[in-house]
């Protein structure tokens, strides 16, 4: 069981429960278990990490908002020496968008939309999850067509996501030629969404119905996806035989199976910790899902299983392609106004779940909470770096795939 | 498989760059060398972050043009504002342009969002360009070849 969300209504405190692929909501004092996570998941929005530590010489080196290591507008707390990290704690105010608030309501597409954009680079994770919740508060599923076109749409986003993380971890391991060539890739890779949804960020395609015929690149987008798959496992292969970059992220921010559910961390960041677990292998259109598991739970650990999931997702994306080709869709239009009720809807995005609790009135977005993949992302960087040094600072960030807009909302 | 250095040539990934004019102003004749960029998030949903990504792959190679990011806002020439600004950021970014090093210019591109406040009411000063939509990499790139003119 995991705690995946802590808020208020009606002067109760609910929590979101997850079980396998089994979500729920549940009265705190109806739950008998203590989660470790609680009191992190209720100060979300303030601070996650650890608290401050004083000491003979010990000081707040303050990293962001405005510096050059870290692009997202975000503080870092670290608390050192000048050498060892001591803890850390993150300040994810300066990107709070309030989008909760902002959905509440606001019709479907424009809700949609507005999910979309807590963070572009899941968009479509979020846009599905939400989509997913709000399904069950009107007790229907999309057809089938709709929903492998989304499993594309989610493939497709981890494989540019991906290789976006193993780009960054390349380059901070001065692997120059390696990085460049994957930097190239990630380019490939965000042309290729366009080519599918008419968007980098694959903004503006889902919806409770998705009409095939909208998409009359698939061809292509198959070739493309091939390609990048061909030149990504050349360069994986060879980038294994590095020395110089196995032995940077080698042990490096390691974060173990046990710590990591404490933490309440889904993901590559979990999978990289021995424990098997992808919801994805729920999902019915998932054909020959397999989960990828790595053991050491360090940095090199999370790249392996992300580079193995970029060559699994080409592989899903070719295979869905080539069977919605051949699938006829029915056109049964959805009327948005008759959906009321609440629902809970999930996404296995790149960097871990991404759940939203929605509560709808015919057709309004009533109120909706959003459980983040970077909230329990950030928990586990700040404290995964403890006891390293500055100079492994992007390694270890970059591993885990996260970042500011995602756990601000 | 070759050794990195001779599979780093053995592979040709920029590409050519034809630049779309923009309306911004040019300051060919300060930035005449080089241009050195500095991107700030001020509360963007994370695309335009990315797309600075995208704009350091080598299929845009915009080192060719001269055109670098700086590390420090003390060493730049351009400030590139990246969104609409969260109530948080407001402060952090006037001491960004504070910081900025004689002549500068700055340009703001937006995400086509409504969150928070935009900076082109925050009464920044040297602002040659305004975009209230979202650009990609190749438009930011195009922008950026507007103001320093025709070179390569």
């Amino acid at each position: 069981m995991r705690l995946l969300g802590v808020f208020e209504k009606d002067s109760k405190e609910l929590l979101i429960l997850q079980d396998r692929n089994q979500l729920s909501l549940e009265n705190i004092n109806d739950v008998k278990e203590d989660f470790a996570n609680y009191t992190m998941l209720k100060n979300r929005d303030k601070h996650i990490g650890s608290k401050a530590v004083k000491g003979n010489g010990v000081f707040n080196f303050r990293y962001g908002p405005v510096t050059g290591g870290v692009g997202d507008a975000g503080v870092f707390n670290i608390y050192t020496y000048g050498e060892r990290i001591l803890s850390v704690d993150i300040d994810p105010g300066y990107k709070k968008r309030n989008i909760e608030i902002l959905i509440k309501n606001t019709a479907l597409h424009q809700a949609v939309n507005w999910s979309e954009n807590v963070c572009s680079n899941f968009a479509f994770s979020h846009s599905c999850a939400f989509l997913r919740a709000v399904e069950k508060a009107g007790n229907f599923r999309s057809d089938e067509v709709t929903q492998r076109i989304r499993i594309i749409g989610i493939e497709l986003e981890r494989i540019y996501n991906h290789l976006h993380v193993i780009s960054r971890l390349s380059k901070g391991a001065s692997q120059n030629v390696l990085a460049s060539h994957l930097e190239g890739l990630f380019e490939e890779a965000l042309r290729t969404n366009n080519l599918f949804s008419n968007s980098r960020f694959l903004k503006h395609t889902n919806g409770l119905f998705i009409d095939k015929n909208n998409f009359k690149k698939l061809d292509e987008v198959a070739l493309k996806v091939k390609n990048v798959e061909e030149k990504f496992r050349e360069l994986y292969e060879h980038s294994l035989a590095s020395w110089n970059f196995i032995d940077r992220l080698y042990k490096t921010a390691m974060l173990d199976q046990k710590k990591a559910l404490e933490i309440g961390v889904t993901g590559p960041t979990l999978r990289a910790a021995g424990r098997r677990e992808d919801l994805r292998v729920y999902e019915k259109f998932y054909d020959n899902f397999k989960i990828i598991t790595k053991d050491k739970g360090d940095v090199l650990a999370r790249m392996q299983v992300r580079a193995e999931e970029t060559m699994l997702s080409c592989d899903m994306v070719i295979n869905q392609i080539d069977k919605i080709k051949k699938m006829r869709q029915n056109h049964n239009k959805i009327d948005e106004s008759s959906i009321s009720g609440f629902g809970m809807g999930y996404c296995e995005s790149p960097s871990g779940l991404v759940l939203y609790s929605v509560n709808m009135n015919k057709g309004i977005v009533q109120d909706v909470y959003i459980s983040t993949p970077s909230v329990f992302g950030f928990k586990a960087f700040a404290d995964s770096f403890v006891g390293y040094i500055l100079t492994d600072f992007s390694f270890s960030f970059d591993s885990f795939g996260i970042n500011f807009a995602d756990c601000a909302r | 498989m070759k050794s990195w250095a001779l599979y780093g040539i053995t592979r040709k990934l920029t590409e050519p760059f034809k630049k779309l004019e923009e309306n911004t102003k040019k300051m060919d004749k300060i930035f005449s060398k080089s241009l050195n960029i500095y991107p700030i998030d001020v509360g963007n949903n994370g695309d335009l972050n990315f797309e600075m990504a995208a704009l350091a792959t080598p299929q845009y190679n915009i080192h060719r043009f001269g055109i670098f990011f700086a590390d420090s806002p003390r060493h730049a020439d351009v400030l590139l504002i990246l969104g609409r600004c969260s109530e948080k950021m407001i402060e952090p970014l006037k001491e960004t342009v504070n910081q900025l090093p004689e002549p500068f210019s700055i340009i703001i591109v937006e995400d086509g969002t409504d969150f928070g406040i935009s900076a082109r009411n925050l009464d920044l000063p040297n602002v040659i360009a305004y975009y209230d939509k979202k650009l990609e990499a190749g438009e930011i790139l195009s922008v950026l070849l507007n103001i320093t003119g025709d070179r390569k």
